[in-house]
């Protein structure tokens, strides 16, 4: 056993597509650890794996992996309609690195997982399918969206089940993180959230990261799966929506009078990272991806 | 040792007995500046004879006292040891204060350079005098939440373990055992960059009257000097702390170099591996008792500190959740010192949860871009409970 050499030890990280969101993450995603984003439903996450599935295919020299992705998924259907869309205007703006004929679709992996045991199964198998894969374009990625529908049904609220769940978040944690170190991947989990209920004290309220608490369209919510699934995680950033009320101002034939927009505001924040200080930034998604904005 | 058998020229021991200074430990807790003044000469004189001073003390092995029982140290030594004890600073004075560091000159604190202070280390008053001798050991425990700040106290544990001998540092290397993929190289050039930084402060505001000494360390130095490995399964890890033993034998060089041994051993974190799915809770237990005993065998065998990480996990009592550090109470046991990290309002907090010597407190501190620093709020204060 030798120990390496942390001159020679460079993270590599995956651009998400923005160069704003590049800068809040310090150059994207980092290989050889896990980053979960947390969020309730419809405020992108999914949108952010697909994105980063696309954009890991870029050469390294423009922020990628060059690299395919294996794309493991919980819920249903796939998107696949989306991820075309997002593909054409991948392949678009980046027509020089892809031939007329390439498709970076042939470059994701899709596999569905059913329950937590189906996602160990699938692990083992992963081992020699990423070492095949070296062959052609390697896997440097690999997206679990999300992790917290196959905990969410099978298990009782006993604490004999629980700690054979918590039991079974490390396991899959440990696999995920040799894998990674293994071959330098990139490992993106998503994860569900839970709303906190009650007053914010005890285990209720127990805050990890940055963050007083987690608010998201009004109300006060909390990552699923709880402190142990916490201690899985090498990052974790939080995705927040909210409806906002706007006043704009416009011009009308009888003169000036303002309107009251509602607008969705989405922001995303780091809640821990090893690497990255206490930010936050705001960004939309739009037919072409998910991009950041500059106030 | 005795003065008289320093290599020193006679005029010099001469003006060191007459002084006072008859022993060689009674000169290792006193900085250059002071010795030049007791002794009439010049700061680089006085450098100079430190210097010797703390090279003859390195190649002794042990205290040549007599003593009834084989090994024993008579407690007046003891004493006398422990006073001139070197710290490692965890860079947030008010975490060196409670972890009795003490605060050497005031001075130092208002240019934001904490006192040189161990934060393992100080829990070091407390020796145990065994059968091989009355070696130190240094066995800490920190948990705490994640995002509190653990992997970043390690990284600058790892780092301040290196700040140089006459900066009043420990000038050691760092062994830095990673299971959970959390050491970002970058941040830690990051904090490195920073404990330069703040030592060349240091620098000019002390030595100010005195020639420059310059700063040639660089952070790519620093990082050189952590032994990182990186471990992936709970296997990995028992033969790694085994391999240790080995590993700290072969590194043991003596020469005059700015950083001679590995002084710190930092393992982050020490339970990660041990939380999955063990069929028999028996064997985990009897497995963490091995490797605790072998890493204090190592703390002891080349005096070296062991700071482990550790996660929290929630206990159930009755009908309500508590924090608890993961592994069971039987690890929490097998630790002489228990740091736990936590959230109080909006501040970061250390609390001395166990310790033979010191007493229970809790102290603010914040996670910068430099590092571990003094928590910069106004309401803080160190409470001693």
């Amino acid at each position: 056993m030798t120990p390496q050499s942390l001159l020679q030890l460079t993270s590599q990280k995956c651009t998400t597509g923005c160069p704003i969101l590049d800068r809040l993450l310090y150059g994207g995603i980092p290989c050889d650890s896990i980053t979960e984003i947390v969020a309730e439903s419809g405020s992108g996450k999914t949108q952010i794996c697909l994105q980063l599935s696309l954009h890991a295919q870029l050469p390294v020299s423009h922020g990628g992996l060059a690299a395919s992705s294996l794309y493991l998924h919980t819920e249903f259907p796939f998107p696949f309609r989306r991820l075309h869309q997002l593909c054409l205007s991948f392949r678009s703006s980046n027509a020089h690195h892809f031939p007329v004929n390439d498709n970076p679709c042939d470059r994701i992996f899709v596999q569905s997982v059913h329950t937590a045991d189906h996602l160990l199964e699938i692990m083992s198998k992963t081992d020699p399918f990423i070492e095949n894969s070296k062959n052609q374009v390697p896997v440097r990625l690999i997206v679990i969206d999300s992790i917290a529908a196959l905990f969410r049904s099978d298990f009782d609220n006993t604490p004999v089940e629980l700690k054979r769940r918590s039991s079974l978040f490390f396991k899959i944690s440990s696999k995920l993180k040799a894998l990674a170190k293994r071959f330098n991947l990139a490992v993106l989990v998503t994860n569900q959230v839970v709303d906190l209920v009650g007053p914010n004290e005890g285990i209720n309220g127990l805050r990890i990261g940055n963050l007083v608490c987690l608010h998201t369209s009004g109300r006060r919510v909390c990552p699923a799966l709880g402190l142990a699934w916490a201690n899985c995680v090498n990052s974790r950033l939080f995705l927040s929506r909210n409806e906002e009320v706007i006043r704009e101002e416009n011009e009308k034939s009888n003169g000036q009078s303002c309107d009251f927009v509602k607008k969705k505001m989405r922001k995303l924040y780091v809640v821990f990272a090893p690497h990255l200080p206490e930010s936050s930034c705001e960004f939309e998604i739009t037919r072409e991806g998910l991009f950041g904005v500059e106030r | 040792m005795e003065i008289w058998r320093l290599p020193i020229s006679a005029s010099q021991r001469g003006k060191l007995i007459s002084a006072g200074y008859i022993s060689l430990s009674s000169l290792s807790s006193i900085s250059s500046s002071d010795l030049a003044r007791e002794l009439k000469v010049s700061e680089s004189e006085a450098m100079n004879i430190l210097k010797v001073a703390s090279h003859s003390r390195g190649s002794e092995t042990s205290n040549a006292s007599c003593s009834i029982v084989e090994g024993a140290q008579s407690a007046w030594d003891m004493l006398h040891d422990e006073e001139s004890l070197m710290h490692i600073t965890t860079s947030s004075a008010d975490l060196d204060n409670i972890l009795g560091g003490g605060i050497h000159c005031k001075e130092v604190t208002e240019i934001g350079w904490s006192s040189l202070s161990l934060i393992v280390n100080s829990v070091l008053k407390y020796k145990l005098t065994t059968a091989f001798g009355s070696e130190s050991i240094i066995f800490m425990l920190i948990g705490g939440v994640p995002g509190i700040g653990k992997t970043q106290l390690g990284i600058q544990i790892a780092v301040n373990v290196q700040i140089p001998n006459d900066f009043g540092g420990l000038g050691g290397k760092a062994i830095y055992i990673d299971t959970e993929g959390s050491f970002m190289v970058e941040r830690a050039f990051q904090i490195a960059e920073a404990c330069i930084e703040d030592m060349s402060e240091y620098n000019r505001f002390l030595r100010k009257d005195f020639q420059e000494c310059k700063i040639k360390i660089l952070p790519q130095d620093i990082l050189e000097n952590i032994f990182y490995f990186r471990i992936c399964s709970y296997t990995e890890q028992i033969a790694l702390i085994n391999y240790l033993d080995k590993f700290l034998s072969e590194h043991k060089d003596v020469d005059m170099s700015l950083w001679s041994q590995v002084k710190v051993i930092v393992v982050d974190s020490v339970t990660f591996h041990f939380r999955q799915d063990f069929d028999d809770m028996a064997l985990r237990t009897r497995v963490l008792s091995g490797m605790a005993l072998k890493l204090m065998n190592l703390a002891k065998r080349f005096s070296l500190a062991v700071v482990l990480l550790n996660q929290v996990t929630t206990k159930h009592t009755e009908a309500s959740f508590q924090l608890a550090l993961a592994l069971g109470d039987s690890w929490s046991h097998t630790c002489t010192n228990r740091i736990v990290l936590y959230w109080n309002g909006n501040e970061r907090y250390a609390y001395i949860d166990k310790s033979p010597s010191l007493r229970s407190a809790s102290a603010a501190y914040s996670v910068t871009a430099r590092g571990i620093r003094n928590s910069s709020s106004s309401c803080k204060r160190i409470k001693m409970m």
